[in-house]
């Protein structure tokens, strides 16, 4: 998941104001001297690290494609070689194939050849074959169901699902299972989860409240334009331009709210909820330190855009804000929220306080010179100003959807989901003078500067780009193209050295750790034993999964259903200054071996639950029916060796059938998708 | 001389082979370093991880340099306090009373001379008892204004945005990595405990061994029964048995991994996490009584600082292996009403401050008195300091001109190094005499309070393993060889 708004931006502090703004320089030993605000372009230059620039916080790893790329290739090369041998795993769903139905085959995959008018497979494999690159093994039925059923719907698939796919002989079973998986409601919790999570809907963050009402009409909002299957630049336009009286009504209006920004003049808001929107919208961020102060002397090593761009046409693009109000009922700050465009004034450059650098120049007593500038609403990648009398953020709206970027941002930000790279990373990093292969960067001003493509396949992306235009913005085509691909449907495991430089060739496929509600609802499903989870204020008031949570902060369940604790334990992020990750974790580790999320279905002598149904089979179908449902394979022969040993030579068979449902939950296969 | 030292470009440019082209003739230069293949990085890697972090061994360590620096080797743990939100220095550790403070404030403030230091007894009394323990650092400076990158900073000892500085892990587990050697059989504790600190670096580039366990401590004196879920429904005995037979299904599996032994993480993660369970020495550490919670200030309302601060005594007491313990204690960021004359119950200096009074005068209490005190390093930092002047809000703003606390394992109490002038505004005096390279007079950085905690702890500063994944060689301190940054001996002596 890539994106968090940057809340520590250029502007969270608050800079030293009548004193004059100071930067830091690692100068020693004269002590600082106040340094007055300048948009001259022709500014001396500062080092692209300057610590008066935020980027690099907590949350740096995001800002670092390498680093994620290498651990991630060591994480997938470690899991994989953890993972049973895939022609064992195959043989062993073969004799039981062969057992169960006589005329069907082990099952194969065949029909991804028909996909070689898919746009993802031409450009990725010709690049992996100039590059010298063999591509990984393509995935087994069972990898492949397993994985596509994760990816777009949060759950691990039934022991029924997983069966009936892999003995499935027609040629299309693949595009088929894409397209039952999303029209399932599973798919649209998933992704409600995912936006929610991309736009940042939570309860509380580090500026404002928008309380669980708010959470909970933003989460619906989501939710029923994924159902519907709204246009994705519909739904951006709707969040942009979004106007209403209260907040937990028009789901949609905390989006903007949730730029709110206090602590300053009301520049400082239009500042960040612009910055937000580029960020989301366009997959720059770097806006957002424009806003700040010019690109030159700080993001020269960057972006090469970024370079060129100055704090005056950042600010043009704040000023589409500029007749937004957003306040909270009654009074300033307290939920609901309403926003209304009824400001009267556009941008003006006369702040001195606040949380960024001074818009105007200071004299010796700390106030602005000269008369105020204002700038009008300037859509910085063509010049368009906005009309008089428009409606600003409509006009923002309409310009950023129409834009290529927005189109190239989105498919960067989904694909980045799916195959745990994007094709630009740091997908919220877009530098848009590097983006056109045909027009490549040439002749950058120093060699500081970025003078390569940016995506690491650029045809590709614009490709992508292009067909999500053509479907109408729609999101379910866009995942269709890309779980159709060959190059999705390559396994994680990898016959020949490897070296992870090569994964921007998406060569391989990358493992990732299961999201905290997926681990949780697969634990649930699996074990017959419904989970409850339960809070007044939802809507619904009650759900059984953890993926139709509306917010991960503070919910979870107790009793059947995982708590905040286990769930705070896969570190499923809070959408503000903590994003989601895949890290482990010795608190995992404990969760898995002894929460009572787990022990409750371990122990279990409920009729229903899986354990007790699986108890009353013969040892081998215990086995399997634990496998199949758990980690959604049947065991290889050394695993069904091992585990009937224990069950038949060791004092009490119960006993032994719940230690093997326990030591399922502990395998590296159950946690990882693969 | 100096600019050169201090040029800008320095932080961005591979500082090996900057060193190497400064001393063509005594080191190797970038492309003369052993070549790592990947199998190589691997193993380097799993140094640590193969079988489990219990039993202290290493596979074939990697390849290491120094300049072989004498290290002072006072300090067997530390214990990192970091406070973020950047405290106000100059209402705590270099107290300055102004005409702009208004007269109520000064009263309860309750400044007091002591050992020639000007205390706000009113807002700390009981370290104000403490400052023949205490040694302060009044000419630190930051190197940034915002929190993120700042709080980064302090936690890596470096800009995070500079070479290595994405992939740098907590001095804390530079701190564990190191101690690995000394690891005792049957010691189950993680070398690096974060305790209250969420949102805290971690290991950066080293294997998941040298991860923080992190642990949030309650809220209340209600106290705690040891760490949550270190216990199975089923018992001990049963709970064995599942384990065991997890690795009679688990273990075949991993038989074909070029490397043998298994290496990942994951399997690191349980090891440590099975350690931990059925331990009375965990249960001991991570429970306390209300009578202690008390002790440690914390009351019936809340504020779990307290609580961090006794677990993190008691964690050390035990001596199972943690030797660095990482609490955060937030809420400094006092842009507004930072003496509470607006709402004297917000988060201002007199609600937060005896929270983290009572909390660390504790803690020394408790170390002197179990003779643990000289061998506990305790650091105390925010990420920069306020603003000299009070802003619109009644509060200060971002400065960069801050100071640090730092008491026990061979600091000298009741030093003093560095002074400001009347309003915390800018530096009278450095009081140290700088490092090799780069000598006085200048700031102290948070690069030579890295480097103050690694000399305490008898760790080579100027340390470089060549296992990062970049093949660029991680400095435990940046420059160090060249000597750029160095421990502040001036606390010892």
């Amino acid at each position: 998941m890539a994106i968090l708004r940057i809340v520590a931006a250029c502007g969270a502090g608050l800079f030293i104001t009548a004193a004059g703004f100071m930067l830091a320089k690692p100068q020693d030993p004269s002590p600082e001297t106040p340094v007055e605000v300048s948009t001259d372009t022709s500014a001396a230059e500062l080092p692209v690290s300057d610590p008066s620039c935020t980027f690099f916080g907590s949350n740096r790893d995001k800002f670092n494609g390498s680093r994620r790329l290498i651990e991630k290739a060591r994480l997938t090369a470690t899991v994989a070689d953890q993972l049973p041998v895939a022609s064992d795993v195959m043989a062993a769903f073969a004799a039981n194939a062969a057992s169960a139905m006589p005329s069907a085959p082990g099952g194969s995959r065949t029909d991804t050849l028909q996909h070689s008018a898919n746009n993802i497979d031409k450009y990725l494999f010709q690049a992996m074959s100039d590059a010298g690159v063999a591509p990984a093994p393509p995935t087994t039925d069972y990898e492949f169901v397993r994985r596509v059923t994760l990816d777009l719907t949060g759950r691990i698939p039934t022991a029924d699902a997983v069966t009936s796919f892999v003995n499935d002989s027609s040629f299309d079973k693949r595009t088929k299972l894409v397209d039952a998986l999303m029209a399932s409601p599973e798919w649209v919790d998933k992704w409600t989860i995912w936006f929610g999570d991309f736009l940042q809907n939570n309860s509380q963050n580090t500026q404002i409240n928008r309380n669980i009402l708010g959470v909970v009409a933003f989460n619906n909002y989501i939710r029923d334009s994924l159902t519907s299957g709204k246009p994705y630049n519909q739904m951006a336009r709707e969040l942009i331009s979004a106007a209403g009286a209260s907040s937990y009504t028009q789901g949609e209006l905390n989006y903007i709210v949730g730029g709110y920004m206090g602590g300053g003049p009301v520049q400082d808001q239009f500042d960040l909820q612009a910055a937000n929107t580029a960020e989301t919208f366009l997959g720059i961020s770097h806006l957002n330190c424009l806003l700040c102060h010019n690109g030159r002397g700080h993001l020269d090593s960057l972006s090469l855009w970024g370079y060129y761009t100055t704090r005056q046409q950042a600010w043009g693009m704040a000023s589409f804000m500029s007749r937004t109000l957003a306040q909270g009922t009654p009074n300033g700050t307290t939920p609901p929220w309403s926003v209304q465009n009824t400001r009267v004034v556009d941008y003006q450059l006369n702040t001195t306080t606040g949380n960024r650098p001074a818009r105007c120049s200071v004299d010796a007593n700390g106030r602005c010179i000269g008369a105020t500038q204002t700038v009008k609403p300037t859509y910085m990648f063509d010049g368009t100003v906005a009309p008089a009398g428009q409606d600003y953020r409509a006009f923002l709206g309409q310009k950023i959807t129409s834009d290529f970027q927005f189109a190239r941002a989105t498919v960067n930000y989904i694909w980045e989901y799916f195959f745990g790279l994007g094709i630009v990373s740091p997908s919220n990093q877009f530098d848009p003078m590097r983006l056109d292969p045909d027009n490549p960067p040439t002749d950058c001003p120093s060699d500081k500067n970025p003078c390569t493509l940016q995506p690491t396949n650029a045809r590709l992306l614009n490709a992508l780009a292009q067909d999500f235009i053509n479907s109408g913005y729609n999101l379910k085509a866009l995942m269709k193209e890309i779980a159709n691909s060959r190059a999705y449907q390559l396994s994680s495991r990898y016959t020949g050295t490897w070296d992870p430089n090569s994964q921007t060739l998406f060569a391989r496929h990358l493992v990732r750790r299961l999201w905290s509600e997926e681990v949780a609802d697969a634990i649930t499903q699996s074990s017959g034993i419904t989970a409850t989870y339960t809070n007044a204020n939802w809507n619904p008031t009650t759900v059984n999964w953890a993926m139709k949570l509306p917010e991960p902060r503070n919910t979870g369940g107790n009793g059947t259903a995982a708590s905040v604790g286990f769930l705070d334990a896969f570190l499923r992020g809070n959408r503000d200054d903590q994003d989601r990750r895949g890290d482990g974790s010795i608190s995992q580790a404990l969760d898995l071996m002894n929460d009572n999320f787990i022990m409750q279905r371990v122990n279990s002598t409920a009729a229903t639950s899986l354990i007790v149904k699986a108890l009353a089979m013969p040892n081998d179908q215990l086995v399997s029916t634990l496998f199949l449902n758990v980690l959604s394979r049947y065991p290889t022969a050394a695993e069904m060796s091992t585990a009937l040993q224990n069950l038949q030579t060791q004092s009490t068979r119960t006993q032994e059938a719940r230690y093997l449902y326990w030591s399922l939950f502990n395998k590296v296969d159950f946690v990882f998708n693969y | 001389m100096a600019d050169e030292i201090y040029h800008p470009d320095k932080y961005f440019q591979d500082p090996a082979e900057e060193f190497a082209r400064k001393y063509p003739h005594h080191h190797r230069t970038f492309f003369n370093r052993p070549d790592f293949t990947r199998r190589r990085f691997f193993q380097l890697a799993g140094a640590g991880l193969s079988g489990s972090y219990l039993l202290g061994q290493q596979a074939a360590p990697p390849v290491i340099s120094s300049q072989n620096m004498a290290t002072k080797n006072t300090a067997k743990n530390c214990i990192f306090i970091l406070l973020t939100g950047a405290i106000s220095t100059r209402d705590s550790w270099n107290l300055k009373v102004t005409p702009d403070i208004a007269a109520s404030v000064v009263t309860r403030m309750n400044p007091t001379m002591i050992n020639n230091v000007n205390w706000p007894v009113g807002i700390f009394p009981k370290l104000g008892q403490h400052l023949g323990d205490i040694a302060l650092v009044r000419s630190m400076s930051s190197w940034a204004l915002v929190h993120s990158l700042a709080q980064t900073w302090a936690q890596i000892g470096r800009n995070p945005a500079a070479a290595l500085g994405n992939i740098a892990p907590n001095i804390g587990s530079v701190v564990a990595i190191e101690k690995d050697t000394e690891r005792k059989p049957g010691q189950v504790f993680p070398a690096f405990v974060a305790l209250n600190s969420g949102g805290g670096i971690g290991n950066g580039y080293f294997s998941a061994n040298y991860a923080p366990f992190r642990l949030n401590q309650p809220n209340g004196t209600n106290g705690t029964a040891g760490i949550p879920g270190t216990t199975n429904a089923n018992g001990q005995t049963v709970f064995n048995n599942m384990f065991s037979r997890l690795h009679q299904i688990d273990d075949p599996l991993r038989t074909n991994s070029p490397y043998g032994t298994p290496l990942q993480d994951y399997d690191a993660f349980y090891s440590a996490a099975k350690g931990m369970m059925y331990n009375s020495a965990v249960t001991q550490a991570f429970t306390f009584s209300a009578a202690d919670s008390q002790r440690y200030g914390v009351n019936n309302a809340g504020n779990s600082f307290g609580n961090a601060c006794l677990v993190a005594k008691q964690v050390l007491a035990a001596d199972q292996g943690t030797r660095f313990i990482q609490i955060t204690l937030g809420g400094w960021d006092m842009h507004s009403d930072i003496y509470g004359l607006q709402n004297p119950n917000g988060t201002n200096m007199f609600t937060l401050g005896p929270q983290l009074d009572s909390g660390v005068a504790a803690l020394i209490d408790d170390l002197k008195a179990t003779g643990q005190f000289d061998k506990t390093l305790i650091v105390m930092v925010g990420e920069f300091g306020r603003t000299p002047g009070i802003s619109g809000a009644g509060g200060r703003d971002h400065f960069l001109l801050m100071s640090a606390f730092m008491a026990g394992g061979g600091v000298s109490g009741g030093k003093v190094i560095g002074a400001t002038n009347a309003d915390n505004s800018s530096v009278t005096t450095y009081g140290w005499a700088g490092s090799s390279g780069a000598p006085a007079p200048r700031y102290v950085r948070p690069e030579d309070i890295e480097s103050t905690i690694y000399s305490a702890m008898g760790i080579d500063w100027t340390t470089i393993r060549y296992d990062d994944p970049f093949k660029r060689g991680f400095e435990y301190v940046p420059f160090a060889s060249e000597g750029t940054y160095g421990p502040v001996n001036e606390l010892w002596s």
